[in-house]
């Protein structure tokens, strides 16, 4: 029953002794630093529409990114051809920046033993297509099985095994095989008067195909599905400042995008940030602690090695409210003084890489999540989140709620629809008024782009409490 | 070396049916881009690259198949092929599979040229020096102008190959050239940036560095002191770049694909009013030296011009090949694509017909309300026509601009929105490949304290 497809030729990234001549050729005009970065991506996707797998889809990107460096100046060339000739002509287009009198050095790199935040016995790329196939085959099957009120099902599996190999003139050199996993089903209902809604769920990460036994097509269609339905029938959501309260999990997108971004160190290197020059300032409440961590195991945003070759770390970023440190790359690390914290991350090959986040996520509490509800006398409780963005440099930030209920003396009530959050990154932190002491289940959802790049991200929060939220709506000064 | 790539793409196709797919279609797309960011006056990055890919649809047994490569080893071509066929073994046979067809291609339009040699030939140094000359004048334009958060120049050059089992075959080379600057102004405690950026096809068409440079400047400077306002509703006006935006929702809701699963806000209302009569939604595959305009689409369909909304009754949707079969429509020609991705559906060059107000006195004529030059978050639901988005601007009171605003949103129903546009200016503005002048909503729902 297993589909065959014939397997994409394996080859060595790239020779190690190719590498350090590159190095060498990167280095002629006098550069300070040079760098290699080779990667080779298959990915496979599976897409179902319309009760129908539509299609198999599978791809190989494969390159190679020369950086130099020469004081703060970067330049960088990549090229697709992996041949000498281009991968050398590559090499001197990034030496260009350089203007010292150099000449050709040699260079030696040896591997540095690294962490293991994720290693699959069976690469993603490996596992056969039919088995993928059968998980949107099955999604859609208990998506439809939900009720007669589901009237469009698409469901997509798509998976990368990525592995990359960098190279640098400080000799270090490092390998990695990132598998990478995601599923996901979107949902579209029919109820009273022909309103229509949609639910959206999903998840994976670096995990073992193994993982959609447990975290099954059925569990993710259903809850796609059921969310579409609890929007049916919504009331307008009152416009203005209210108190808020996040459900545990997916809704840390808000910390990514309220608080997370602000604290990248180029962000911070370049004064663009609001966050610049306040490490050891209170910037939040007492009850905030924030973590980027990218040792998860097999976490979305995990790193056995970043895209510098630096391992991957767990970061406190601010500590009880006081702001503790950046995320810093290697190059901005360099120019301020202190060390890359393992999150110099790019998209592919034909990309710089810049400091980003990895899974970040809100320290537990102590309160329960009921009790966090059975206090709020009037708000809005927010059960999920569709996307956000962030203006680093002012702090707004906005989030969509696509699934909102009224909170009235401390029970949920009725579903609210078109809330959007919209606050000030220090602002909202320091309206945290609880924190719960709940298990923060991240799904592996998360792709954040920044500058044109995406990565994927983890993300987590417990159930937290943030008064004085403005709540965009529709409705204003209506009775509530 | 044009014609390679056009030889290679039609063996591939030869491949595929030897393979057994019973229809096959190949896209290449080449290019190289040099790109260059300033900081205090020297470069911070300087970028050079060349690259390309290719992507093969396959039908087998009616069933679809898809791979995309990087590696053009003519060692690897032949597997790469079968590889798309063999995976279209993995997914459902659907009668309705197929790519566009004898009736779907017709006779290329003549866009003139998409090329500028002026690019082309570019000095390496042309990036640098506007840069430079960017940053120099946005540091210069106003003292609370504290840094810049980033300054790029830079150009690109693209060649599209496609050929088909039906017989299509047929290549073109664009070009581009582009000048960004994003500001960041500083009073107090406060800190704001703006951006303002433009890309042309042609390097004569694009404007100086100078004044891409202070536009962006102003934008930020303008923000200074933002604070919330109270919720409120009032008449909002989007100045252009916002309108476009807008009008980019509006027209996404038009995609034939979303119309026909029902899961757009304007799937029942072809033919219906939606708008008042000074709105008219154009998308121009063949607008002169737009950004988007190209002899053919994604799969080789002739590029055209649709009205999407003439004088504010919704005409057309949106068609690639296969929807429109499923939709028992015509392709449009807006099969938009890379080489990584299958044909979608997506907009050329999309615009709001430019009508007869003067913009300054469309806000002269608001006693109280609110003017949008900043937007977060991507806030239209498509499915529910919902529309909410973080907002930044300035507040008008009595017809004149007073105190800037930030951390507040916008929201509507798209549709009455559409419906509420009581005012559109003279000022049409292409921002790449989507354009609009000012426009006014009679009222909008602006959430703060």
């Amino acid at each position: 029953m297993g589909t065959k497809v014939p397997k994409v030729s394996p080859t060595t990234l790239l020779p190690i002794t190719l590498a350090e001549r590159l190095l060498g050729a990167a280095m002629e005009r006098g550069a300070d630093f040079a760098e290699v970065f080779a990667e080779r991506s298959e990915s496979t996707g599976v897409v179902l529409e319309e009760d129908k797998v539509k299609s198999a889809q599978s791809g190989l990107a494969q390159g190679v990114g020369i950086r130099v460096i020469s004081g703060m100046k970067v330049g960088y060339a990549y090229s697709d051809d992996l041949d000498d000739e281009a991968l050398f002509r590559a090499a001197r287009t990034a030496a260009f920046i350089a203007h010292g009198g150099g000449s050709e050095q040699s260079f030696k790199v040896s591997r540095t033993p690294l962490p293991t935040f994720y290693s699959l016995k069976q690469h993603l790329s490996a596992v056969d297509l039919s088995q993928k196939r059968d998980l949107v085959v099955r999604a859609n099957r208990a998506a439809r099985a939900f009720g007669k009120r589901v009237r469009q099902v698409s469901a997509t599996y798509a998976d990368t095994t990525k592995r990359i190999l960098v190279a640098n003139t400080r000799g270090h050199l490092a390998e990695d095989v990132q598998d990478l996993s995601r599923m996901s089903v979107s949902v579209v209902v029919e109820g009273k008067n022909a309103e229509r809604r949609s639910g959206f769920y999903g998840g994976g990460g670096r995990v073992p195909f193994s993982h959609f036994d447990v975290f099954t097509p059925e569990l993710v269609a259903t809850e796609a599905a059921r969310q579409a339905c609890a929007g049916l029938g919504a009331a307008d959501a009152q416009a203005g400042e209210q108190t808020v309260v996040l459900a545990p999990g997916w809704s840390g997108i808000l910390l990514h995008e309220a608080v997370g971004h602000g604290l990248e160190a180029d962000f911070i290197r370049k004064g663009t940030s609001l966050f610049a020059g306040k490490v050891g300032q209170k910037v939040a409440s007492d009850l905030v602690t924030v973590i980027d961590d990218g040792t998860v195991a097999n976490s979305r945003g995990s790193l056995n090695v970043d895209d510098e070759g630096n391992p991957g770390q767990f970061k406190v970023l601010i500590e009880r409210g006081v702001l503790k440190g950046y995320m810093y790359d290697d190059f901005n690390a360099g120019l301020m003084k202190t060390k890359s914290t393992g999150s110099g991350r790019r998209e592919n090959f034909t990309c710089l890489p810049m400091p980003r986040m990895t899974n970040t996520y809100l320290a537990p509490g102590e309160d329960t999540h009921d009790d966090i509800i059975r206090e709020v006398d009037g708000g809005i409780y927010c059960a999920n989140f569709g996307g956000g963005q962030v203006d680093i440099t002012n702090g707004n930030f906005v989030f969509e709620v696509s699934e909102a209920y009224e909170i009235k003396k401390g029970k949920l009530g009725r579903p609210l629809k078109g809330v959007t959050l919209i606050g000030v990154g220090p602002e909202a932190l320091k309206n945290v008024s609880r924190v719960g002491n709940d298990p923060m289940p991240d799904p592996g959802l998360g792709t954040c782009g920044k500058d044109g790049q995406s990565v994927p991200v983890g993300v987590g929060l417990p159930t937290v409490r943030i008064d004085k939220m403005t709540v965009g709506g529709t409705r204003v000064g209506a009775a509530r | 070396m044009a014609t390679n790539y056009e030889q290679l793409a039609k063996k591939m196709v030869a491949r595929a049916k030897k393979s057994g797919a019973s229809e096959a279609e190949v896209f290449i797309q080449v290019g190289r881009e040099a790109s260059c960011r300033v900081r205090d006056g020297d470069i911070e990055s300087l970028t050079e690259a060349t690259s390309k890919g290719c992507g093969v649809r396959v039908i087998v047994n009616k069933r679809l198949g898809f791979a995309w490569t990087t590696d053009f080893m003519p060692s690897n071509v032949d597997a790469f092929v079968d590889r798309a066929v063999a995976l279209a073994q993995a997914s459902a046979p659907n009668p309705l599979n197929g790519f566009a067809e004898g009736k779907d291609f017709g006779k290329l339009p003549d866009v003139g040229s998409l090329s500028d040699s002026a690019i082309v030939k570019l000095a390496p140094d042309w990036k640098i020096k506007a840069a430079l000359e960017m940053e120099k004048v946005c540091r210069s334009y106003d003292p609370r102008i504290k840094t810049v958060d980033s300054v790029e120049a830079g150009e690109n050059v693209t060649e599209v190959y496609l050929a088909s089992s039906a017989g299509m075959t047929g290549g073109y080379q664009t070009t581009s050239a582009y000048l960004y600057t994003a500001a960041v102004a500083a009073e107090g405690e406060q800190l704001q940036t703006s951006y303002w950026y433009d890309v042309k096809r042609f390097l004569n068409e694009l404007p100086s560095p100078e004044s891409v440079a202070r536009e962006g400047a102003r934008r930020a400077i303008r923000l200074l002191g933002a604070k919330k306002v109270k919720s409120q509703k009032v008449p909002v006006i989007f100045d252009p770049t916002m309108a476009a935006g807008f009008i980019s929702s509006i027209a996404g809701a038009a995609n034939g694909d979303l119309v026909f699963k029902k899961s757009s806000f304007l799937a029942s209302k072809l033919g219906e009013k939606i708008a008042p009569d000074t709105v008219t939604i154009v998308d121009d595959g063949l607008l002169p030296k737009g950004l988007g305009t190209a002899p053919f689409d994604g799969e080789g369909v002739p590029r055209r011009r649709n009205a999407v909304v003439q004088n504010g009754v919704l005409r057309s949707f949106l068609y690639d090949a296969f929807t429109a079969r499923k939709a028992k429509a015509r392709s449009t020609g807006n099969a938009s694509r890379g080489y990584k991705s299958m044909p979608s559906i997506g907009t050329t060059n999309l615009y709001l017909e430019a009508g007869k107000r003067d913009p300054e006195e469309m806000i002269r004529e608001v006693p109280n309300g609110f003017y949008v030059t900043a937007m977060l978050g991507s806030g239209a639901n498509l499915v529910t026509g919902e529309y909410s988005r973080g907002a930044n601007g300035v507040w008008i009171e009595n017809g004149q601009l007073s105190r800037p605003v930030q951390e507040v949103t916008v929201a509507g129903k798209l549709i009455d929105m559409l419906q509420g546009i009581d005012a559109v200016g003279s000022d049409l503005r292409f921002l790449g490949s989507t354009g609009a002048p000012t426009i006014r909503f009679k009222e909008l729902t602006v959430s703060g304290e």
